[in-house]
């Protein structure tokens, strides 16, 4: 199966133009999308594939923005609290530009950057919408893999159970 | 009023139903369980149907509905608790408010989670909770990503029922050691940490005392809080009475750009969230992967980053006589030049060694160019290191940890041989303790005796107890021999001992006569707990020299990130080049210091002891004139005449794939097939089979947790750290606490 896989892979980089696949080849989030539940009428339907015209050809956008891979990823849930709040939605963001690309006002001390794309981030309903944007601009991208989640059944009774073995733990709550 | 509120219910009820689609989502609020099938039972959530594993608490319904329940004792990774009280539902035919986290889901019960008596009945407790808690948010760190503040917005009176003469309830300050500030009168008493530190770090002193209004949170007696583990609390602390010592008013929440990142101090890859702002480093966080680290990261994860600040090598620097002169970039690469020429170094006497914290692509670009430059001699920067190790790097499942981290938690028999996980790799030591208390897990040890958290069978210390348990003498042996899922971790110090290869041989054969549990298709239980960041990644590409090569002695030495390197291993005369980070020992040691990027400063492919490749990312820039290692090694390749055929880092990643397709294949682990894994196992018993054994005991590796590399020697907190609970002094934060001007703070 592996096997099967890097030759897959090894086809793609020969065919495709090389940067724009290997940039794909960091995508972390290797399954594909999820299939959008039908049962869930009420959500909203995703625009059908349409054909894509680069913007940028348009756009003004300079043209060194297209040498630069976005990164399309979810918000990981802060672990300093308890809530989930902006985990849900998709975003594209930039990597900060390597040497130059930050300094400090050696007057003010405050942080100064040459990146005109450091504070920008996009935000999406979905994956599929950012990586269209993404197709539609002309950028390379690559999706980061979405945070991980096992979650097991919590029960309150767990705290009374009787073990018969000896104790390995001892409560101090 | 109960009723009251019942005849309200349509109404509210409806408005739910069109609220809730947008905040629930398609396929991300899923429970999986780790624990056996169990029957789902579907109830009604806000008018919403949901189905959840029976078994499940309500507040897990809730969730799985889409409605967030406010809360702050529970956590989905302790015990429950029950005692903040602040996750009150209503359930259909109860007569009270019940708090959905101790409550189990039931089937066709009927929960809201939004209607008027559940605010009323919060905005009751939220009251009670800030009776007693301190208006202090513009002076509390926690300000701005407090759970009591956040909630407070939404339940919180707009008026002060607060009359009491007395005053608020005043508590004393603990002092946990340095990495925990505490500020006791803010503790609202959810006892997450205490839960934390009994069943996850393995701290049984952290409890409470007292009742009611009286309780306490405390160790007892005056004592810190030793766990590598403990900076977590910091995090579960939903208020601001457990706050970060280190980073105490330095920073605010909002001020903060958060770069999604991997950490480097173990093999392990915790997944972290790196917190800049400008050009610094202000914190490390954890970020929950329940693949790899869970929720937790080690207190060197979480706490070293203040090395980055210090010991910095800025500009490249050569040595003139016996002192170090800073270069430029073109002075320092053509000095290099210029050394290997007058080394004369021809062949195998180019030597390269890869230290602990080289990223896999500059390790790549390095080979590379050795290799260019005609040269095998490709060491590794730990004991024995420059021979090839013992478990050879032909199959992958020899010198990878098979069973995967979460595999761990399904093995109920573990040996660990020559290993002390609790400093390894922290955050699987905690794995291991959880399994160990929440199944009949025995674990077994054969190596020196230490406090692992969790009780074991002690085996003997050395390669004779090894040979003892293969041949079923102990207990513990024959336990293990009718495990269902066996699991031996052989700890990467093995691999740099005496016997190491008299222990492989004879766990190789172990491994291969009892197959039919230890290496099937769906559980490997051999695994090779590595404990450096950059070795698997090493391993994976072949960074290892060939035999004639490992006894040339070398003329010309490239240090890459290697400070463990002994001084004596580098002949007097050869010429040293060192290219890292900071001004360790691998930087006393060469002629030529080429300045790199930290961790934090690059975005590299990290592969973890599973054999995990991941990607780091860059939140600041590198400092002064350093530069991104692989690009160093790339530009030193034009002036030695060996140019590498990269010119940009996904051209780098291509050559990547081309030696081992995992190495760019991020977050997803490519498992060996058993045939593959016995083959292995059989080359490894054949490679070691005239091993001797000198009988020498195993000594654990790491002596002290909180210096293991360059950047954790050269942080402040760390060296806090060793005195506070390696060397058991004071550490120097005590009598500060103690003085009247710190209760403000």
């Amino acid at each position: 199966m592996s096997a099967l896989r890097s030759c897959q892979r090894a086809l793609q980089v020969r065919a495709v133009g090389r940067s724009l696949v290997s940039a794909r080849s960091m995508a972390t989030d290797s399954q594909s999308a999820p299939p959008a539940k039908a049962t869930d009428d009420k959500q909203i339907e995703h625009a059908p594939p349409r054909d894509i015209v680069a913007a940028d050809l348009v756009s003004g956008a300079p043209a060194e923005l297209r040498h630069r891979a976005v990164r399309i990823f979810q918000y990981s849930r802060s672990t300093t609290q308890s809530g989930d709040a902006k985990s849900s939605r998709w975003r594209i963001d930039w990597d900060i530009l390597p040497g130059g690309g930050r300094w400090e006002n050696p007057l003010m001390g405050w942080a100064s950057s040459a990146d005109y794309m450091q504070g920008t981030r996009i935000g999406f309903r979905t994956k599929e919408d950012a990586i269209h944007f993404a197709e539609k601009q002309g950028w390379d991208y690559y999706v980061q893999q979405p945070e991980v989640k096992v979650r097991p059944v919590k029960n309150y009774a767990e705290n009374y159970l009787y073990r018969p073995n000896k104790l390995r733990i001892i409560r101090t709550k | 009023m109960l009723r009251l509120v019942s005849a309200s219910k349509p109404a509210s009820a409806a408005l739910l139903i069109k609220v809730a689609p947008s905040t629930s989502l398609a396929g991300r609020r899923t429970f999986a369980s780790t624990s056996a099938r169990q029957a789902d039972i579907t109830l009604t959530v806000d008018g919403k149907e949901v189905t959840v594993p029976q078994g499940s608490a309500l507040i897990q319904a809730c969730e799985a509905a889409g409605s967030t329940v406010p809360r702050f004792c529970y956590h989905d990774r302790l015990a429950i608790a029950g005692n903040c009280r602040m996750c009150l539902v209503e359930v259909e035919r109860s007569p009270k408010p019940v708090a959905s986290c101790a409550m189990p889901a039931m089937p066709g019960a009927k929960v809201w989670t939004n209607s008027p008596l559940v605010h009323e009945a919060r905005e009751g407790v939220m009251e009670f909770l800030l009776a007693n808690h301190p208006l202090d948010c513009p002076i509390c760190d926690q300000g701005g990503e407090c759970d009591l503040q956040d909630q407070s917005m939404r339940y919180g009176a707009d008026r002060t029922r607060f009359h009491e003469i007395t005053g608020k309830r005043a508590v004393e300050d603990k002092d946990l050691g340095p990495l925990v500030k505490t500020s006791m009168n803010r503790c609202i008493q959810c006892t997450r940490c205490v839960r934390f530190a009994n069943e996850v770090a393995g701290v049984e002193e952290l409890g409470t005392t007292g009742r009611g209004n009286d309780m306490q949170i405390g160790m007892y007696v005056e004592k810190t809080m030793n766990s590598e583990l403990s900076g977590n609390v910091v995090d579960l602390c939903p208020v601001g009475a457990l706050t970060s010592k280190p980073y105490a008013f330095h920073a605010r929440p909002w001020e903060l750009k958060h770069t999604d990142s991997v950490d480097v101090m173990d093999a392990v890859g915790s997944n972290i969230r790196v917190d800049s702002r400008g050009v610094s480093v202000m914190r490390v966080q954890p970020r929950p992967n329940d693949d790899v680290n869970e929720e937790w990261i080690s207190d060197k994860t979480r706490y070293a980053y203040d090395g980055l600040r210090f010991q910095r090598l800025t500009v490249p620097l050569i040595k003139q006589g016996d002192r170090f002169v800073s270069a430029s970039w073109e002075d320092a690469l053509a000095a290099i030049a210029d050394g290997l020429r007058a080394s004369g170094a021809q062949g195998d006497e180019i030597q390269a060694v890869a230290g602990h914290l080289a990223d896999t692509e500059s390790m790549v670009a390095l080979k590379d160019l050795i290799n260019r430059l005609g040269s095998d001699n490709l060491t590794l920067d730990s004991v024995g290191g420059h021979a090839a190790p013992v478990h050879a790097v032909d199959v992958r499942s020899n010198y990878l940890f098979n069973a995967t981290l979460p595999g761990v938690e399904q093995a109920d028999c573990i040996l660990l041989v020559g290993t002390n996980p609790r400093h390894e790799a922290a955050v699987l030591n905690s794995r291991i303790r959880k399994s160990w208390m929440h199944t009949t897990l025995e674990v077994g040890l054969i190596g020196e005796r230490v406090d692992t958290t969790y009780g074991y069978d002690y085996l003997g210390a050395d390669a004779k107890a090894v040979a003892d348990f293969v041949a079923g003498k102990s207990e513990f042996a024959k336990k293990f021999k009718s495990a269902k899922k066996p699991l031996i971790i052989v700890g990467s110090a093995v691999t740099e001992h005496a016997d190491g290869a008299a222990v492989y041989n004879a766990l190789a054969k172990y491994v291969e006569q009892n197959k039919s549990q230890l290496v099937t298709p769906e559980w490997n239980g051999f695994a090779v707990l590595q404990r450096v960041a950059s070795r698997p990644a090493a391993y994976e590409m072949g960074f290892v020299p060939s035999r004639k090569a490992s006894q040339t002695k070398p003329k010309f030495i490239y240090l890459l990130n290697a400070d463990e390197a002994d001084p004596k291993s580098i002949p007097r005369d050869a010429f040293v080049v060192y290219q890292g980070h900071h001004g360790d020992l691998g930087a006393q040691l060469a002629d030529v210091c080429l300045p790199g990027a930290a961790y934090t400063e690059k975005g590299m492919t990290w592969v973890n002891t599973e054999g995990r490749a991941q990607m780091g990312r860059a939140a600041v820039p590198p400092p002064g004139a350093s530069r991104e290692d692989w690009k160093i090694i790339r530009a030193l390749s034009e002036l030695v005449d060996a140019p590498l055929p990269y010119d940009d880092v996904l051209s780098l990643r291509d050559r990547m794939w081309e030696i081992s397709p995992t190495l760019v294949r991020y977050d997803t682990l490519e498992s060996t097939s058993v045939e593959a894994a016995l083959a292995g196992l059989k080359t490894l018993a054949a490679g070691t089979a005239n091993a001797k054994v000198s009988g020498a005991p195993f000594v654990k590796p790491i002596s002290n947790f909180y210096q293991t590399d360059p950047i954790s020697r050269a942080s402040v907190t760390m060296a806090h750290c060793t005195r506070a609970f390696v060397k058991g002094e004071n550490y120097g934060f005590s009598e500060l606490s103690s003085k009247p001007e710190a209760a403000y703070a």
